[in-house]
């Protein structure tokens, strides 16, 4: 169940007219996931009013780029966005992708300007959040502090994992690793966890993971061959779960391991 | 061991049968292609090619347009010309293609297949197919190993002591020599003397030099044939034993193509000698062990064909019966046809057209198609009639989440005299073909082509492959 079925219309943040309502981050499925998991009530609505559904963007079409000034946080509805940077010499760095529920400009606090670059990967779809009216609201209400404090935490370990991840790694643990974090990812939006469309092209895949384009076709023959997953075009279905967790690594550190970004 | 998918023929229900109707190595056919694909949507689709986290290997295509002379029979896109200084100009061309089209797909993609078609491949020089693979081997990653299916069409004629050897060198493992018939007088009749020995000699230099493959192409319906005579043409073929025989139908459709009008209609066999000269070769090609794999194709049991056959993993595209059919297939030269992704793309078939895009650095893409979901579903259905002789309608409403009785009841109705004939028997949840209905294939296909309505007006089956006869008629 795609928890932003539709795409919205822009709508203003101060009418109270019934769509916002209807739209509001009460009824979002993502809830759960995104600032508002700890408010409730009124403050909900407080939060409700700032929040604004932005225009569906098309499949490679940019939602920031780096050195723009920072105005907002942007909580992906639907769709899968890339996050990415590019140095002096004109190479690309791929930093995240961002699927349903997840903050995307967090980084962009600090310096006031966005540190890197988001992109769609498909058709997809945002929640708008101005910084500064969030930080009004924040002031006022702890329990949203509290989860904008959570959140900032959840990005920093997800990219703490990654960096020991490329530093460490074998190649096929990263991938193992990598396609389990996705698949617990679809499961927290309440999607079939073993099946995954992948949004990301096999380019921006071996950039992020830090392996040639050819070694992930091959990890993903070998997972393939391994019984683990099988692959058709894009969609790689899970078919042995536990055989994923241990080569993710989950087993010997346990539960609480892995990519639980 | 007898085959598990027998072939029977039945020259009453053949000749019942004999309507046109397409060959589908492709769905949509050829004629359906639109002006309004060209070269941006080509681009854009093969760029997405590289995007799965597999992505599939290619199969190569080029097409090499030049005869020194002109059989009569044919009706492909052929230019015809003693001039050799056209290969040099075309491969000037070519090779600009090469680059374009191998900015599209990443490096690290393998070649399984590459298929030299024609007009002759051989009207080109050593020296010149070799500068064509440096050029391919320069751009794409052409794989070395043992299961790759490298080949090229040969006109015998033209092949020297040598050529073989150094073909071989060049990574062709198989090779295709047009024979049509050893009948002199027939010979004579399509413009193309070609003794048997000449054949004979060609074949063994391609087993010497380590070809894995050789097929000969035979064509039934020609002018002056005679059951007794294309007997004596079957026993020369069944000595040298290839390990593929293509026997294509002649189809004389003078008015169309005009080489065709050099050949006297009077020559030509009547429809019920056609009808025995098909029914005497099958008889005489199967009784010698080959296994039929459809449409025009039979194959020795041990060959991959034939063993794709009995896995249920053949496959149908462009080069007609393939076991590499999980390939993006791009198409190079005058009249190609690619296949990248879900779309189709046309060359130019006009020489001038051709060269004029790419002098002017653009690929020579004038029409194509993007299948839609009804055209993905209707084309693997097709496949899975002339791939594996049946259809399973749970597999398809697997893959594309449809009901398969509510989708296509008016093609099912349809398939009822089909089964009421005895061309398929039909189960509770599929069917499939019976071995009289096996030399019927593309009548049981058209059921399930939604352009079916066209089959009694045979369209001009363009096909980019057209090194022999179109053949509007299923017989």
């Amino acid at each position: 169940m795609d928890p932003a079925e539709s795409p919205l219309p822009r709508v203003d943040s101060r009418s109270l007219d019934l769509r916002l309502l209807q739209r509001s981050c009460a009824t979002c499925g993502l809830s759960q996931l995104c600032l508002p998991a700890s408010i409730g009530g009124e403050d909900l609505t407080r939060l409700d009013r700032v929040v604004q559904a932005k225009r569906p963007l098309e499949r490679e079409q940019t939602l920031y780029g780096a050195g723009q000034p920072f105005h907002s946080l942007y909580v992906v509805r639907s769709g899968a966005f890339k996050t990415y940077s590019v140095d002096n010499e004109g190479e690309t760095q791929v930093l995240g992708f961002h699927l349903p529920g997840e903050i995307m400009g967090l980084d962009a606090i600090a310096s006031g300007r966005h540190e890197c670059s988001a992109e769609a990967l498909d058709r997809a779809s945002v929640c708008e959040v101005p910084f500064d009216k969030l930080e009004e609201i924040a002031r006022e209400l702890p329990g949203l502090q509290q989860q904008l404090l959570r959140v900032i935490s959840r990005e920093i370990q997800h990219d703490q994992r990654h960096l020991v991840m490329i530093g460490r790694k074998l190649a096929l643990e990263r991938l193992a690793i990598f396609l389990h974090s996705l698949s617990q990812r679809l499961e927290r939006v309440r999607r079939d966890p073993h099946v995954i469309v992948l949004p990301m092209s096999r380019r921006d895949l071996a950039n992020y993971l830090g392996l040639a384009i050819e070694t992930v076709s091959r990890l993903f023959s070998r997972l393939g061959e391994l019984g683990v997953i099988s692959v058709e075009r894009k969609t790689v279905r899970i078919l042995d779960p536990a055989k994923l967790r241990e080569l993710a690594g989950e087993v010997r550190r346990g539960r609480i391991a892995g990519d639980s970004r | 061991m007898a085959p598990s998918h027998p072939v029977e023929f039945d020259a009453a229900l053949l000749a019942r049968y004999d309507v046109t109707g397409p060959r589908y190595t492709s769905y949509p056919t050829a004629p359906f292609f639109r002006e309004d694909f060209g070269e941006r949507e080509y681009r854009a689709r093969a760029l997405a090619t590289n995007e799965d986290p597999i992505p599939r290997p290619l199969s190569l295509y080029v097409h090499l347009p030049f005869c020194e002379s002109p059989c009569f029979y044919c009706g492909c896109t052929r230019f015809i010309t003693r001039d050799h200084g056209n290969a040099a100009r075309y491969l000037d061309r070519l090779e600009r293609e090469v680059t374009l089209q191998g900015a599209l797909f990443d490096p690290d993609r393998s070649v399984v297949q590459l298929h030299l078609g024609g007009g002759t491949p051989n009207f080109l020089s050593l020296a010149e197919l070799e500068r064509l693979l440096r050029a391919l081997r320069t751009t794409f990653r052409l794989d070395s190993g043992e299961a790759r299916d490298f080949s090229i069409e040969l006109d015998p004629r033209h092949v020297a002591p040598g050529d073989l050897a150094a073909l071989a060198g060049l990574g062709f493992n198989r090779v295709s020599l047009g024979v049509q018939d050893f009948d002199e007088a027939v010979q004579q009749a399509i413009n193309r003397i070609q003794p048997r020995a000449q054949t004979e000699d060609a074949v063994a230099a391609a087993r010497e030099a380590g070809m894995r493959s050789v097929n000969l192409d035979l064509i039934y319906g020609l002018p002056r044939q005679r059951p007794d005579t294309f007997a004596k043409t079957l026993e020369g073929v069944l000595a040298i034993r290839p390990e593929r025989i293509a026997l294509y139908a002649y189809a004389h459709l003078p008015e169309r193509f005009k080489a065709q009008r050099q050949i006297a209609a009077a020559d030509l066999p009547e429809p019920a000698v056609k009808l025995e000269l098909l029914g005497s070769a099958i008889r005489a090609l199967t009784g010698a062990g080959y296994c039929y794999i459809g449409m025009d194709h039979f194959a020795l049991p041990a060959d991959p064909l034939a063993r794709a056959l009995e896995a249920g993993t053949l496959q149908r595209n462009f080069q007609g019966y393939t076991t590499h059919g999980q390939c993006d297939l791009v198409g190079f030269g005058a009249s190609a046809i690619g296949h990248v992704d879900d779309c189709y793309a046309q060359n130019a078939r006009d020489l001038a057209d051709y060269y004029g895009a790419l002098e002017a650095g653009r690929l020579p893409v004038v029409r194509g198609l993007v299948l839609d979901e009804d055209d993905r579903i209707r084309a693997e259905i097709i496949q899975s009639v002339m791939c594996r002789n049946a259809l399973d309608y749970g597999a398809i409403e697997v893959r594309f989440g449809i009901r398969f009785e509510e989708r296509f009841a008016r093609e099912l109705a349809s398939l009822r005299p089909l089964a009421d004939d005895g061309l398929i028997v039909t189960g509770e949840r599929g069917f499939t073909v019976t071995p009289r209905g096996r030399l019927l294939l593309r009548v049981v296909a058209m059921a399930f082509d939604a352009s079916a309505q066209h089959a009694g007006e045979a369209p001009a089956w363009a096909g980019r492959k057209p090194a022999r006869p179109h053949f509007s008629r299923v017989i």
